[in-house]
């Protein structure tokens, strides 16, 4: 079929410029502003001109592959905006959204140079953002457009303006990136600053990008063709084997309406780019990307000090970690636990215990420095099971209670548990605690505490084996088992399902990835001790869990960073901050503390985390219950309503409306 | 025996203070069906109110005030820690509590622990990280020996302790069983949408419950102060867990089980100290040592914390409590 590159009409020019507008400045932004062109050329010269570059061959080829992943994205992402778009939404709310979503973190963090501390301003700017908007729209009587009624059928002709629109938004998107990026590069050729090689590479990619641009046209046409309901097959799929199955159209029609129109707005066309599912995909490639060659890209991004910042990531890591395995015990059973800590105190004394001299000590033989770390591997399976082992001993004076009476229960026994470890000296050395315990060990990796670099992938490594376990613990039977027992025990006994068997499944899930998570800490941190493990540990887990949204894994991912940042992280950048007078918040700030000073003696910003996470607390409670992303169960519990209001900024669940959540009440 | 005496003293005047705080607890839970994590560090904040009042009065460590100063000074630092608790009370019920009256169960938990976050790191920027002392001089009034029972003795800190636990949980018997607002309580308690039919303000009988657990809860932080001559501000947090788990065993959502299971909690916990060291018993039962390392004393927080989980598991209504059945 003929794909024409040309606009059709005048109305797809508007469409071509909201889009390439709106994605083109914060690529700008990326580029100039935040030293993406600078990694490119630094990666050039580092292959053009060997020996000129601070950096060694393996940091340069994971920084190529970042920006390549990244300017190919974007393209891509280009083609399928302009594709999904369906035109019921104006070229200023899609640049407004731009602006506050992505042009919003990004400033931020360029400006205060610092990934954590920018998020988070940025996050209090979308909150006083989102409830201004709120109260905008509610003053000025918006109604928003009305939602996708009827799901529409994309016949043959409207794939073909499909395709060619994706082609078409892609193609002129990298031109447009293509020419400035000359541009400017002519620029700073002529004011000296870049090297004769790299303007020649920079012609080759004005060729390049455009080329780039059609291809990647077409594949984001793929990845939108196959959300669509075309008339016969089964989602744009045209293979023979299609035939048997059921068409996406009749299994929508199947299931309730409000769940129909729900799929519906995901499909194409959907013009929320921020929310909707396909757009959804380049993002995460983009953040995965991002992850993955972080270490690398860290030095350039954002200066020096790359080693204490990865080091800060890997603790948050393992609090993701707890987060999910928390998750499953209070967010998926409805098992309200506040004494996790005890499942993590009992993960990091196996490691402390049988990696480290003390079991010499106690078994009578002498450890090998050199093999013994290996053990790590099996380990991490080993301690898991021994947590999970306890997690299902614990876990079972509880089976009967109910609410309340099952947290104090298990706040009891994560009381009880620190101080057996504490007491019994004689096998964990109380409480000047086991020291020397061993890092992993791995072929030609320095796993000192020099280099954070191998834990912040070991933690990564976890992270996503701890992801992808409870992804498919939750869409399994296993799962749904849960939800039942969650929503109505007596009701799911009835259905038939063993509601001890699944209640201490249940706790030994959470306690199996928390006994992961500990051991990480153990071999991570080089010592056990009791000290470490307290009830406010169990309060930060579960208010990681809260805040992020009980029962949904994003949620409580988002959750764990949250709290991190907030109680390890923030306060102590403010502290940095107020001694740095070249620092832009300096001014801000400095008079706020010294006023604070006279009236408190000793005060740092550092000593009112405890405070300052208590009133977070108290706040998201009564604002947010549900938490900042709550599960798509409950969202589709709570939006029964096809109202489109409530999906742009759903700040507006006051607890209490019906069907919010069903109690488990003590009688 | 005299050991045991002095055991089972010290065992009873902690247990009044226990039970002080533990009737804060079960009347909150009574009513809203909350277990207020705060409500441990109210009584921090009120032992701290009663010393700095009497800093305020210009009593120092050397001074010591006889007959009616002594008298009023006493009275009015335990008032004044009554009242900024009872106060402190109503201010988290109306902020922190009120808003998630109808939101599901977690919402209040948390939002209390929050607050409880906040109360104690307001202790300790209000006073710092060390302990807070009694003035010493008034310390050591209190601290002299009353009578002598055998090889015990008994302070007039002792006396002090019980009567005035024993006073103010009589009057609460009385305020609950034989007054309007009392009666109120029990009917909000029992339910609240037939109290509510019935011309009670429910709003205003549950801030007078926070007022009046709060208020014996700073009571408590007033007596707590003086007998053991000063406080810190983690104490709420230590002293909060053991009280719950003397309401939970006494029977939550009963006032007299709240006074009863203090009492026994006390006591046991200074029983427990009892128990010997297995590091350096003399006693061996087939070569088993008698005793469990490091003896009973550094194990007490866990055997509490056992007896709290053993209570919930097969009696969870507590000594007092009523049975009540599930209901679909």
């Amino acid at each position: 079929m003929a794909t024409s590159i040309r606009p059709r009409t005048l109305l797809s020019s508007t469409v071509f410029a909201k889009w390439i507008v709106a994605l083109l400045v914060p690529v700008l932004v990326f580029t100039f502003g935040w030293n993406g062109d600078l990694i490119v050329n630094r990666v050039l010269s580092g292959f053009l001109l060997p020996g000129s570059s601070a950096y060694d061959t393996l940091t340069l080829i994971q920084a190529a592959f970042f920006v390549t992943v990244f300017y190919l994205t974007t393209v891509a992402l280009a083609g399928y905006l302009v594709a999904s778009d369906s035109g019921r939404r104006g070229m200023v709310e899609v640049w407004v959204n731009i602006l506050i979503f992505v042009l919003v973190p990004l400033g931020l963090v360029i400006y205060t140079n610092n990934l954590i501390f920018g998020l988070a301003l940025c996050a209090i700017i979308w909150a006083v953002y989102l409830y201004g908007r709120r109260l905008l729209l509610r003053i000025f009587h918006y109604t928003p457009p009305p939602p996708l009624e009827e799901l529409k059928v994309i016949d043959a002709e409207q794939q073909v303006i499909l395709r060619s629109r994706a082609i078409a938004g892609s193609f002129w998107f990298a031109v447009v990136l293509a020419v400035i990026w000359l541009i400017a590069d002519l620029f700073f050729y002529t004011t000296g600053t870049l090297s004769f090689q790299l303007l020649i590479w920079g012609i080759i990619r004005t060729i390049l990008l455009p080329v780039a641009g059609y291809f990647l046209g077409q594949l984001a046409a793929l990845i939108a063709l196959r959300r669509v309901i075309t008339p016969a097959g089964n989602g744009g799929n045209e293979r023979k084997e299609a035939r048997g199955r059921v068409s996406r159209r009749r299994q929508l029609e199947v299931l309730s309406t409000a769940r129909a129109s729900e799929e519906a707005k995901d499909l194409v066309p959907n013009d929320l780019p921020l929310r909707s599912t396909g757009a959804q995909r380049f993002y995460l490639l983009l953040l995965i990307a991002f992850v993955l060659f972080y270490p690398a890209l860290d030095p350039l991004l954002f200066g020096s000090g790359t080693a204490g910042r990865l080091a800060g990531y890997g603790d948050a890591g393992f609090y993701v970690i707890l987060a999910l395995g928390l998750n499953i015990v209070v967010g998926f059973a409805g098992l309200l636990d506040l004494g996790y800590v005890a499942f993590f105190a009992i993960g990091s004394y196996a490691w402390g215990i049988l990696g480290s001299p003390q079991i010499g000590v106690l078994a009578g033989f002498h450890v090998n420095p050199q093999i013994w770390p290996w053990f790590f591997w099996p380990m991490i399976l080993g301690a898991a099971l021994i947590a999970a082992f306890w997690g299902v001993v614990l876990g079972t004076p509880t089976l009967r209670l109910r609410g309340d009476y099952l947290a104090i229960v298990t706040l009891g026994f994560g009381e009880i548990v620190p101080i057996v470890f504490l007491e019994l000296d004689k096998y964990t050395n109380g409480t000047n605690g086991l020291v020397s315990v061993y890092s992993p060990a791995f072929p030609g990796v320095d796993w000192s505490a020099n280099t954070p670099i191998p834990y912040y992938y070991l933690i990564l490594a976890l992270i996503v084996l701890t992801l992808f376990a409870n992804l498919r613990l939750r869409d399994s039977r296993l799962g749904r088992a849960w939800v039942a027992i969650r929503e109505d025990e007596i009701a799911a006994a009835s259905s038939g399902i063993n509601l001890v068997n699944t209640k201490l499944f249940a706790f030994g899930a959470g306690a199996f990835f928390s006994g992961i998570a500990g051991m990480y800490h153990a071999a991570k941190l080089g010592t056990v001790s009791p000290d470490n493990f307290s009830f406010g540990d169990s309060v930060i887990y579960l208010a990681m869990v809260v805040i992020g949204g009980i029962g949904s894994i994003p949620g409580v991912i988002v959750g764990a960073l949250v709290v991190y940042s907030i109680n390890l992280f923030v306060l102590n950048q403010l502290d940095t901050i107020v001694a740095d007078p070249s620092n832009g918040l300096y001014y801000v700030l400095n008079p706020i503390y010294t006023s604070i000073s006279h009236f408190v003696p000793g005060f740092t910003f550092g000593s009112i985390r405890n405070p300052v996470f208590g009133i977070v607390l108290v706040v998201i409670m009564v604002f947010r219950p549900e938490g900042l992303i709550p599960s798509a169960r409950r969202k589709r519990e709570l939006h029964r309503a096809a109202d489109e209001a409530a999906e742009v900024g759903s700040l507006d669940v006051a607890p209490g409306a019906p069907g919010f959540e069903s109690e488990v009440r003590i009688d | 025996m005299g050991l045991l005496l002095q055991l089972l003293f010290v065992g009873l005047s902690n247990g009044a203070i226990y039970a002080l705080i533990a009737l804060g607890y079960t009347m909150v839970y009574g009513i809203i069906e909350l277990i207020n994590f705060a409500h441990g560090d109210i009584f921090m904040i009120g032992s701290l109110v009663a010393i700095s009042t009497l800093t305020l009065l210009g009593i120092t460590d050397a001074s010591a005030p006889t007959g009616w100063t002594l008298v009023s000074v006493i009275l009015l630092s335990f008032l004044s820690a009554m009242l900024a608790c009872a106060m402190l009370g109503v201010v988290i019920e109306r902020v922190a509590y009120r808003p998630l009256r109808n939101a599901p169960r977690l919402a209040p938990l948390i939002s209390a622990i929050g607050v409880s976050l906040i109360l104690q790191d307001l202790g300790k920027l209000w006073k710092g990280v060390s302990p807070v002392p009694f003035p010493m001089g008034l310390h050591q009034i209190f601290l002299t020996t009353a009578f002598t029972v055998e090889t015990v003795q008994i302070s007039i800190a002792n006396i002090l302790v019980i009567v005035v636990a024993v006073v103010l949980m009589i009057s609460l018997q009385w305020l609950v069983t034989r007054t309007r607002t009392g009666r109120a309580m029990r009917a909000v308690a029992q339910d609240r949408e037939a109290a509510a039919l019935m011309g009670v303000n429910v709003n205003t009988i549950i801030s007078t419950t926070f007022f009046i657990g709060a208020s014996l809860a700073g009571a408590a932080g007033f007596i707590y102060a003086l007998q053991f001559g000063g406080t810190i501000f983690t104490i709420g947090y230590q002293l909060g867990l053991i009280a719950f788990t003397a309401a939970v065993f006494g029977g939550i959502g009963n006032l007299v089980g709240a006074m009863l299971g203090g009492l026994s909690i006390g006591l046991i916990e200074s029983l427990a100290t009892y128990i010997p060291d297995s590091d350096r018993t003399t006693h061996f039962l087939f070569n088993i040592p008698l005793g469990i390392p490091h003896g009973g004393e550094a194990w007490t927080r866990a055997i509490i914390f056992g007896i709290l989980i053993l209570t919930l598991v097969f009696r969870p209504s507590g000594l007092l409590g009523q049975q009540t059945p599930e209901k679909v």
